[in-house]
C-alpha cells in the first residue's frame, strides 16, 4: 500500500483538519477519536518557498527548498520542494518520501516537483 | 486589581558569557535588587527557555533562587519559547495585582552559546510542529523567509527596507553597552557593494545574514511591587499598566491569512485596553525583531501603523531615534541580541530606562508612555506589556 500524508476529517461538522488536532477547530466536538483520515490530495499551488541555507545537522546537503502548497481543495501544507527554479504560483505535484533521517529513524513527508 | 509598578531593574551584558546559566539569572537580580534598594521579595519567576535541553539544567527558579539567599521565597521557572521573558512578568503582575504578593522578583536567562549555532538553531527549531513542521527541516529562520516573501508581494516591503531595519537597530546598539552586536553597518556594504553577498549571504531566502538575530547568552530582571510598596521605595514610578496575551496556530500553513499576526494584533489591544492607552500615545517601543521583517509587521499589527505601511513608516525615519516613535532603541533582538528567555524582560528592562529618563545616548526626550511586543514561537504565542510614567 503506498504511504500517504492525511488530513482529518471531523465527524460531526465535516471540517477538514492537517495536521491532526484532539479537538475539532470547526464545531469544537472533543469525542475520543471522532475523525477519519483522509489522504491528501497531492497537487496543488506553490502559495510561498525559501531556501534554507543553515540547515539542521540532520540534512547533509548544501541548501534544502521549502515551501507551503495549497492543496487542491483548500488545505495547506508544509513540505520539502524539489523544484529548481520555484515560483509562487506554480502547481506542485507532491509524492511522500523520506524527508529526514534522524539517528535511523527514516521520517516520511510531502516532496512537491512540478506537476 | 491593585496597580502594580517596576521599582528594579538590571541586565548583564547580551554576548557569550562563560558562566553557569544560573549565575546568568542571578547577576542581573542582584543589580536590581540593588537599584530598588531591597534585600528580601516575596516570590522569584525565573524565564527560561532552553536549561534543560541546552544546558542540562532542570528546576532553574530553585537554583537562583537559593544562590540569591532569598530562601524560602516561592520561585517558579516559566517556559513560554521565545515569549518567555515577558509571560514571566505577567505572572508577577497577575501575584502582585491580585493581593497575593507585595514584592516579586522576575528574572530571565538563557545560555545559547554553550552548543554551537546548528544545535542552537535545532533547539529553537523544536519550537514548530514536530510532524507537519519540523521533519522537513524547517526552522524559524525558513518560516520568516517564507513569511517575507509573502509580505513582500502582497505589501511592496523589500530587501532594502529589511536592509534598513537591520542598519537602524545595529546603529542603536552602538549606543548601549550591553548590546551583543557593537558593529555599525551601512546598507550600501549589506546590500549594494560588491561584497554585499560575500558579508551578508542568505540564510533562509528572501533573509539574509543581517536580517536575523544573533544568537546570545544573557540575563535581564525587574522588580515588581504594589503602589504602596513602591512609594515607600521612593524611586521613580514606572507603573506597569496593562499586559496582554494571546495565541494562533501551531503551524503558520492553517493560518487563514498567513500575512496576518493575530496574536500580536490580539495581545496588544488587551495590552492597550487594560491600560487605557492608544497606540498613538506610546511614545517609545521595543518589538521583537528576531528578523527584521518582523519588526515592520508587529509595528502594523499593533496598531502604530496601518496594515502593509509599516514600511513607510521606516521609510520616512519615524521609528529611529529622533522619529515620531522609537523602536528598539536598546538594538532590539537584532542589536542587543537575543537569549531567548531573557529577551521579554530586557525588553522590559530597555522601556522602563527610557520612562525613567536613564537611557542615556538612546534617551527618547520626554518619554512617558512605553510598549513592548515579546513574540513566541512564529507568532503563535504573543506577549505585550504597557508601562506609564506617573510621577
Amino acid at each position: 500500500m503506498p504511504r500517504e500524508i492525511y488530513a482529518y476529517r471531523c465527524r460531526k461538522c465535516g471540517r477538514l483538519h492537517y495536521p491532526y488536532r484532539m479537538v475539532c477547530k470547526g464545531c469544537g466536538d472533543n469525542e475520543h477519536n471522532e475523525f477519519d483520515p483522509v489522504p491528501l490530495p497531492r497537487e496543488g499551488t506553490l502559495l510561498t518557498f525559501t531556501e534554507l541555507h543553515n540547515l539542521p545537522s540532520d540534512f547533509e546537503v548544501p541548501t534544502l527548498k521549502l515551501g507551503i502548497v495549497e492543496l487542491d481543495g483548500g488545505l495547506r501544507i508544509t513540505g520539502q520542494l524539489d523544484v529548481a527554479e520555484p515560483v509562487v504560483g506554480m502547481r506542485l505535484r507532491g509524492t511522500v518520501e523520506v524527508v529526514r533521517v534522524e539517528s535511523y529513524d527514516r521520517r516520511h513527508g510531502m516532496v512537491f516537483r512540478e506537476a | 486589581m491593585r496597580d502594580v509598578f517596576v521599582v528594579g531593574i538590571g541586565i548583564t551584558s547580551f554576548t557569550r558569557l562563560e558562566y553557569p546559566l544560573s549565575e546568568i539569572a542571578a547577576y542581573p537580580a542582584m543589580a536590581a535588587l540593588k537599584d530598588a534598594g531591597l534585600r528580601r521579595v516575596d516570590h522569584v519567576y525565573v524565564a527560561n527557555m532552553g536549561g534543560g535541553r541546552v544546558n542540562h539544567q532542570t528546576g532553574l527558579a530553585s537554583a537562583v533562587v537559593d544562590t540569591l539567599s532569598l530562601t524560602p521565597a516561592g520561585a517558579e521557572t516559566v517556559e513560554n519559547g521565545p515569549a518567555s521573558g515577558a509571560s514571566a512578568i505577567k505572572e508577577g503582575f497577575l501575584a502582585v495585582a491580585s493581593g497575593m504578593h507585595d514584592v516579586v522578583l522576575v528574572t530571565g536567562a538563557e545560555r545559547m552559546r554553550e552548543v554551537n549555532n546548528l544545535e542552537a538553531t535545532d533547539f529553537v527549531a523544536t519550537l514548530t510542529h514536530p510532524l507537519a513542521e519540523y521533519i522537513y527541516g524547517v526552522t524559524l529562520p525558513s518560516l520568516a523567509g517564507m513569511f517575507t516573501r509573502l509580505y513582500m508581494d502582497r505589501y511592496g516591503v523589500t530587501e532594502r527596507h529589511l536592509a534598513m531595519v537591520a542598519v537602524k537597530n545595529q546603529n542603536n546598539a552602538l549606543l548601549n553597552e550591553f548590546a551583543h552586536l557593537h558593529q555599525p553597518i551601512t546598507v550600501e556594504g549589506i546590500l549594494d557593494s560588491p561584497e554585499a553577498m560575500t558579508n551578508n549571504p542568505y540564510v533562509a531566502e528572501p533573509l539574509r545574514f543581517f536580517d536575523c538575530c544573533p544568537v546570545s547568552d544573557g540575563g535581564a530582571c525587574v522588580i515588581l511591587a504594589s503602589r504602596e510598596r513602591a512609594e515607600a521605595l521612593g524611586g521613580p514610578l514606572v507603573r506597569l499598566a496593562g499586559v496582554g496575551q494571546a495565541t494562533d496556530t501551531h503551524c503558520i500553513h492553517e493560518r487563514e491569512e498567513p500575512t496576518d499576526l493575530l496574536a500580536v494584533r490580539s495581545a496588544a489591544a488587551q495590552a492597550f485596553d487594560r491600560a487605557g492607552v492608544a497606540p498613538s500615545d506610546v511614545d517609545v517601543a521595543e518589538l521583537h525583531d528576531a528578523f527584521t521583517i518582523l519588526e515592520i509587521v508587529e509595528s502594523e499589527e499593533v496598531g502604530f501603523f496601518g496594515k502593509g505601511e509599516g514600511h513607510l513608516a521606516l521609510e520616512r525615519g519615524d521609528t529611529s531615534l529622533g522619529g515620531r516613535l522609537p523602536i528598539n532603541p536598546s538594538g532590539g533582538l537584532k542589536g542587543r541580541g537575543h537569549p531567548v528567555g531573557a529577551t521579554g524582560v530586557a525588553q522590559a528592562h530597555e522601556i522602563v530606562l527610557q520612562l525613567r529618563g536613564e537611557a542615556g545616548e538612546r534617551q527618547v526626550d520626554g518619554a512617558r508612555v512605553g510598549f513592548t511586543c515579546n513574540f513566541g514561537g512564529f507568532g503563535n504565542n504573543v506577549v505585550c506589556l504597557a508601562f506609564v510614567r506617573e510621577s
